[in-house]
């Protein structure tokens, strides 16, 4: 191990671990991880200042590259991705057909054995990454766009907005992401747009509540000031010089939701608030295979779980690569 | 200190005055009527009507939105829709279940994240530091039931440890009921442990270069004296508000581990209720777990500001 990927102290653990995104109410992400810009390099020299933040996050890209965790991470997600994209087309045999008898352990022709109607689970590993893959960003993807939004909204503002605001995503943050989505998957119906729509929905206040931690700390800049000066409309201020400023903050929590939304979708289709049998997410793999898991039948079990796991892992080890970079810069 | 827990206290209750709303949004005020939507296309008029009468959903909104604030706050959860019985005489005895599983789990979590906090603090960067730190990422990151899983195929199948079913027969004997749950509660102590270890390294790290442990140093005090007496102190704060926190959230992953383990505490209650479109009982169960998660932060708040003579006594003046 190179020194470059000794976990920086005092650095990893005051933000939010995937999962852990609520931890402490007041939350102490990225008010650091803002890069330095006076309001003179702005107003005189716009193209030097530009270049200036191109050449900061082209470093900070290499520094993130280089982090063995990073390159771990995204190789596994690749992997799963290509699974997902190409399906049935690259599994030794077809996910959805009967090949063998059922409950065949694992051997040369079905490495990982066979589930209870004779399926092989190798390919059904490789095929259910599709679900999951699809899902989760998504999911994440939204649930960031209107955080940004709101917590944008919130910390800009201030005042009762942010009050009557802040009250809310403390409300959305006591209950359980699982549980919340739980119900109103119950009484949505469970296609794959609700699911992205509810995951979405529910890390919608957690982002809003970190973007506007984010936001607080810049709102009183000189540069903030100078543009209100000036007489630019709040939409500009808030999106054209805020924005990028707070773009680290972002794009951390980009990350770490991901890895989250991957963890809440497997574990919702785990209980049956997603995709159906004969889908073969993964959820649902391990859902249909462990009550057979006592009759010494793990195979079934086992590797969609292992799949999930590796998933959630390699999302976390980009994510807190990212992060470790970030927030240091 | 007596003001400032009676603001904690008001604004708990707005807190809880909007989570009952959330919930009531979430099933009530979506587009098109909650019987067909739960029934689905296919089934009767008669049937949508009557689920609607059942669970309540033909009234005026208004109406609705006052029975669930009134069920929040009076621990009276109505009628479920399956069986009719009091949704109250099935979510509290499956609480009750549930809570001895998570207070497991607890007892078993707490001391060793924290102590395994502390013990990564003082080798800061050194190896035996970033296995506490790789671990406690990856066991946090891997959902409840995938763990529940694996350790149910190694510690009851394989090894033949504990039970396939985590329900003890009635008349269990309390040291006989820890064999039945000690596996589910071990999936939950792998999930919560990378939180809590994380949160006391931290704060253990941010107290070690502080000012006053330098001066607790100098002026003679032992090492484990400084940890104790000033370190530790300061450093736990943040780690109860973490373990506050878990104590609601455990809700969510609960439930994947009961599934796996058959338990019938208020995960599988929840799943039951999801299987026969249980409304009532799906509402109480969640309205309930929001309360659980207003008592544990704010019994939190009060045992640091017990803790922390500066939080009692700035936030009163």
């Amino acid at each position: 191990m190179s020194e470059s990927d000794e976990i920086v102290p005092g650095r990893e653990e005051i933000v939010s671990t995937p999962g852990a995104d609520m931890l402490v109410p007041s939350t102490t992400i990225g008010t650091t991880a803002v890069s330095p810009t006076t309001p003179a390099e702005i107003e005189l020299s716009g193209v030097v200042q530009v270049s200036e933040r191109k050449q900061a996050r082209r470093e900070n890209w290499r520094l993130i590259r280089r982090r063995p965790s990073f390159v771990v991470g995204v190789f596994i997600v690749l992997v799963w991705t290509a699974c997902a994209l190409l399906g049935d087309r690259i599994t030794p045999h077809n996910s959805l057909d009967f090949h063998a008898a059922t409950h065949l352990s694992p051997r040369a022709k079905f490495p990982f054995g066979t589930d209870s109607i004779g399926r092989d689970v190798l390919s059904r590993v490789m095929v259910g990454a599709r679900d999951v893959i699809k899902v989760a960003p998504l999911a994440a993807l939204l649930g960031v766009f209107f955080g940004v939004i709101i917590g944008m909204l919130m910390g800009y503002f201030g005042g009762w907005l942010d009050n009557v605001l802040s009250r809310i995503v403390e409300a959305f943050l006591a209950l359980p992401v699982v549980l919340v989505a739980l119900l109103a998957i119950t009484t949505l119906g469970h296609s794959t747009w609700v699911v992205i729509g509810v995951v979405a929905a529910l890390f919608t206040p957690v982002v809003a509540r970190t973007v506007r931690s984010a936001v607080l700390a810049e709102r009183d800049l000189d540069y903030v000031t100078s543009a209100k000066l000036r007489g630019e409309s709040s939409a500009f201020v808030m999106f054209r010089e805020i924005l990028p400023n707070v773009s680290g903050p972002i794009i951390v929590e980009l990350t770490v939701r991901i890895g989250y939304a991957v963890f809440t979708v497997a574990t919702l289709s785990f209980l049956g608030a997603g995709p159906q049998p004969p889908s073969p997410d993964w959820g649902v793999q391990v859902s249909d295979g462990f009550r057979v898991i006592s009759a010494g039948i793990w195979w079934t079990t086992f590797f969609p779980a292992a799949a999930i796991a590796s998933l959630v892992i390699a999302v976390n080890l980009i994510a807190d690569s990212v992060q470790s970079v970030l927030e240091a810069s | 200190m007596g003001r400032y827990l009676l603001r904690r206290l008001m604004s708990a209750l707005i807190t809880l005055w909007l989570l009952a709303t959330i919930v009531f949004l979430v099933v009530s005020v979506l587009p098109g009527d909650v019987g067909r939507r739960v029934l689905g296309p296919f089934a009767l008029k008669e049937d949508v009507a009557r689920y609607n009468h059942q669970i309540g959903t033909d009234r005026p909104l208004f109406r609705q939105y006052l029975t669930t604030i009134r069920r929040l706050f009076t621990l009276s959860f109505g009628n479920s829709y399956q069986t009719g019985s009091s949704v109250n005489k099935i979510v509290f005895p499956a609480l009750f279940r549930s809570g001895k599983l998570a207070l497991l789990a607890f007892v078993i979590t707490i001391p060793i994240s924290i102590a395994a906090g502390i013990f990564a603090a003082r080798r800061q960067d050194k190896p035996a530091d970033r296995i506490v730190v790789t671990t406690g990422l990856a066991s946090s990151s891997i959902p409840e039931f995938v763990t529940a899983a694996v350790l149910l195929s190694i510690f009851c199948v394989h090894w033949r440890l504990g039970h396939v079913f985590a329900n003890p027969p009635d008349g269990t004997s309390v040291i006989g009921q820890f064999r039945y749950l000690i596996t589910p509660a071990l999936a939950m102590v792998f999930a919560y442990f990378g939180y809590i270890a994380r949160m006391s390294r931290a704060g253990v790290i941010n107290g070690l270069q502080s000012d006053y442990a330098r001066t607790a140093t100098m002026k003679g005090l032992s090492k484990g004296e400084v940890m104790r007496r000033h370190i530790l102190r300061n450093a736990l704060a943040p780690t109860i508000t973490v373990i506050s926190v878990q104590i609601g959230y455990l809700f969510g992953g609960i439930i994947g581990v009961e599934k796996v383990f058959n338990y019938a505490g208020l995960g599988s209650t929840m799943l039951g209720a999801v299987t026969h479109k249980d409304i009532p009982v799906l509402q109480g169960a969640v309205l309930l777990v929001g309360v659980i998660y207003m008592i544990s932060t704010l019994l939190a708040d009060v045992l640091i500001a017990f803790l922390n003579p500066r939080v009692r006594l700035e936030t009163s003046r």
